[in-house]
């Protein structure tokens, strides 16, 4: 097996696939990247048993300078590699593997021989081939994760909430994560869809995912299955595991009414909160208050640490309408909601001090809902 | 040498504390309780004779004391200093101590709220502002000791000044029955010539560190630059260079606070089956989750403590982001800290549970009800 590639090109190929391979696990092959060279061109697969990636470097894509000398296959120390092709010193190098699983990488004057592995050691991939199949663009699917993605739960104690549920039929699409303090939930109409679907992803895929389709501006396709997911984009393929069990019923959990309504710049909003945690942080509890004064139409957040001091600013609000409110929440909740929202004007909705509030941008409330739990002081 | 960056201290000298020491407390009560012990070399311990040789003394009377035996002693080596004639093995009566305790307490209260209890012989009080309106620190000292012989027929050794330390080391100074001043003009004078074991937190180990930078007294101590005690010892270091100079500012805390809440259990025979560990750990977990509803208090950090056959024991601890109060969560983090280190090859022995990192439950973020109907 032997290659000579464009390293620049190779690097940003091979660091996409990187972001599958754990730095620590159990199964120590999966600290390898697998090498596939045939005459088609260099394919590359990581995975860490959750995420599995694979990349196509074709032999006609001139920008990688791609010359196969021989076809082969191996497994290569993933990070370490990464390091090293990193530092070569010319623009190409070149990759031999010779006997007893030795690799030479030779660029301009340097030559560093690693230790690969036997490529048949390498877990296969699972194939999806008869699954139902879903065409979205990149930038509908990143409209979809990264607001939704944030609310995902943290803690293992619920597995199932550790992923962002997708609910497909022909109303639309339903994309919802809560960690149960805090849910967000995006909804699409989507004409000409067959078929339901009901799935979680783990929010550690979908953020893998986001990142990769950053920059892309095309079509992914989506294959689903009952344990698995492929997102097809480009030459890539990524797979994650599905999540088993049933996700909850978070309809019912969305206030339909409120006596309490403020409307404000989301990112107005989101600079003084992040004042008022400044403090809320010092403090063990983490906790800011708000308290709304219809009567003098106003509104002022306030947070305070015993070893610190505290802070109180007014809000600058568009519009208030309702009744008197004092509530007190966790600031980084509303921070991490705020920032999904960007600097569009939102609408926050009350009922009482110990029922969840909802946010929502004021123009298009019906697509886009982030909720946050209050926290009781006593 | 001159050290390129020195904290400045600043003296407080306006406190008034007071260390009160039971004198041989544990062996003073049983005394009390059985007079013809009084000549005896009353020995707090079990047995050995009747113990396979083991027991740890307690408390020793004066009388034990004076054949070289100590607390923490092995009970066995008292056996070797005391003549058996004279020797008294007395099995240790914690309730009744502990009753006894409430009773010096009872007293305390009568003078002062700020009440430091380090142990059930000794606390330190805050008496800078008193109940009895008393300016006089000395008078108040002797008004405690002679209440306390009044009500409890037991005496006590009091040490007078301006800081917890310094009340401590003249508590140490006179005892049995004595009553120590040190004033703020004449703390160097005591502190010069004090063995440098008897300062705060000084152990074996820290003792044989400073023996060998040829420190042995205060005055050997007052001598050594902050930076190089801070350097070699840490916290540690800035607080022994403080006390040199007499200086310590920690308060006098009334109750102090519970840092953490545990229980455990240990089994005989040795648990075998990881099913059985599952299910004494939802029983532990069960048990800390009720003390800590009972207390008011959450904590952020668990400890599993597990033992096996051969008595190694291996602590692991894990940290949340949610406080932790319900037996379910509890059990959740010590069952995955087991999955993760527990060994059966050996056997357990023993299992607990413990809470750390506690707060006063002043707040709850409310949750949604995703798994109700």
């Amino acid at each position: 097996m032997k290659f000579t590639i464009d390293r620049l090109n190779f690097i940003r190929q091979f660091n996409n696939v990187l972001r599958a391979v754990p730095s620590k696990t159990a199964i120590q092959i999966l600290t390898g990247i697998k090498f596939d060279l045939t005459e088609a061109g260099l394919k590359l697969t990581g995975s860490d048993a959750d995420i599995s990636i694979e990349t196509m470097l074709p032999v006609t894509d001139e920008a990688l300078k791609l010359q196969i000398e021989s076809t082969g296959s191996i497994i290569i120390t993933a990070r370490f590699f990464s390091e090293i092709v990193k530092k070569l010193p010319e623009e190409t190098f070149t990759f031999e593997v010779k006997d007893n699983l030795q690799v030479t990488l030779t660029s301009g004057k340097s030559e560093f021989t690693v230790i690969g592995f036997d490529a048949n050691s390498y877990p296969h991939l699972p194939e999806v081939s008869d699954a139902s199949q879903l065409e979205f663009s990149a930038d509908l699917l990143r409209g979809l994760i990264n607001p939704t993605v944030l609310a995902v739960s943290a803690q293992e104690s619920r597995p199932i909430l550790t992923g962002v549920h997708f609910l497909i039929n022909a109303d639309g699409l339903l994309a919802v994560a809560t960690d149960s303090h805090r849910l967000a939930q995006r909804k699409l109409d989507l004409p000409n869809v067959e078929g339901n679907y009901d799935f979680v992803i783990p929010g550690k895929s979908l953020t893998e995912l986001a990142r990769m389709l950053a920059d892309y501006q095309d079509d992914v396709q989506l294959k689903i299955t009952d344990n698995q997911v492929l997102f097809t984009f480009g030459q890539t393929q990524f797979y994650s595991r599905l999540l088993e069990g049933n996700y909850p019923d978070t309809t019912r959990l969305i206030p339909t009414d409120s006596t309490t309504t403020i409307q404000i710049d989301a990112s107005t909003l989101l600079a003084s909160v992040e004042r008022a945690s400044l403090l809320s942080h010092e403090s063990r509890n983490n906790v800011v208050r708000l308290q709304v004064n219809p009567a003098e139409n106003m509104a002022t957040l306030s947070s305070n640490s015993p070893d610190v001091g505290n802070v109180e600013e007014e809000l600058s609000l568009s519009s208030l309408v309702g009744n008197e409110l004092d509530i007190s929440f966790n600031p980084d909740y509303l921070k991490d909601a705020l920032r999904a929202f960007g600097s569009t004007e939102i609408k926050l909705s009350f009922t009482t001090n110990l029922r969840p509030f909802t946010l929502v941008p004021s123009e298009d409330a019906e697509h886009y809902i982030q909720l946050i739990t209050p926290v009781r002081t006593f | 040498m001159a050290e390129w960056l020195e904290v400045p201290l600043q003296y407080h000298t306006e406190r008034k504390i007071i260390h009160v020491d039971m004198d041989a407390f544990y062996a003073s009560v049983e005394i009390r309780e059985h007079p013809e012990l009084k000549n005896k070399a009353v020995v707090i311990a079990h047995d050995p004779r009747k113990n396979h040789g083991h027991g740890v003394v307690t408390t020793a009377n004066y009388v034990a004391r004076r054949y070289g035996v100590h607390s923490a002693m092995p009970a066995a080596q008292a056996l070797k200093l005391i003549p058996s004639n004279e020797l008294v093995f007395v099995p240790p009566h914690f309730d009744l101590y502990r009753q006894v305790s409430n009773q010096v307490h009872q007293i305390f209260h009568q003078v002062t709220e700020m009440i430091e209890p380090i142990s059930l012989d000794e606390a330190f009080l805050d008496v800078t502002h008193n109940k009895k309106q008393e300016p006089n620190t000395i008078k108040l000292a002797k008004w405690i000791q002679q209440q306390i012989f009044k009500e409890t027929h037991l005496t006590c050794s009091l040490g007078i000044s301006y800081n917890k330390f310094l009340a401590k080391v003249a508590s140490d100074h006179n005892k049995p029955i004595g009553r120590t001043i040190i004033r703020p003009e004449q703390a160097l004078v005591f502190l010069h010539d004090l063995p440098i074991e008897q300062f705060f937190g000084v152990g074996k180990k820290t003792q044989a560190v400073l023996h060998d930078l040829n420190i042995y007294t205060g005055g050997d101590l007052i001598k050594v630059p902050q930076m190089t005690l801070i350097r070699r010892f840490n916290k540690m270091g800035f607080i022994m260079y403080q006390h040199a100079r007499g200086v310590d500012d920690s308060p006098v805390q009334g109750q102090r606070k519970r840092r953490s809440i545990g229980k455990e259990r240990t089994y005989s025979p040795e648990i075998q089956a990881e099913e059985r560990v599952k299910r004494q750990l939802q029983l532990i977990s069960q048990l800390v989750a009720e003390e800590l509803a009972k207390k008011q208090l959450h904590g952020r950090v668990l400890v599993l403590k597990m033992r096996n056959s051969d008595f190694v024991t291996t602590t692991k601890r894990q940290s949340v982001d949610q406080y932790l109060n319900e037996a379910e969560q509890i059990f959740k983090i010590a069952w995955q800290l087991w999955q993760t280190y527990g060994d059966l090859a050996d056997g357990i022995r023993l299992l607990g549970v413990t809470v750390t990192d506690l707060y006063p439950q002043s707040f709850e973020n409310i949750d949604l009800p995703l798994f109700e109907q």
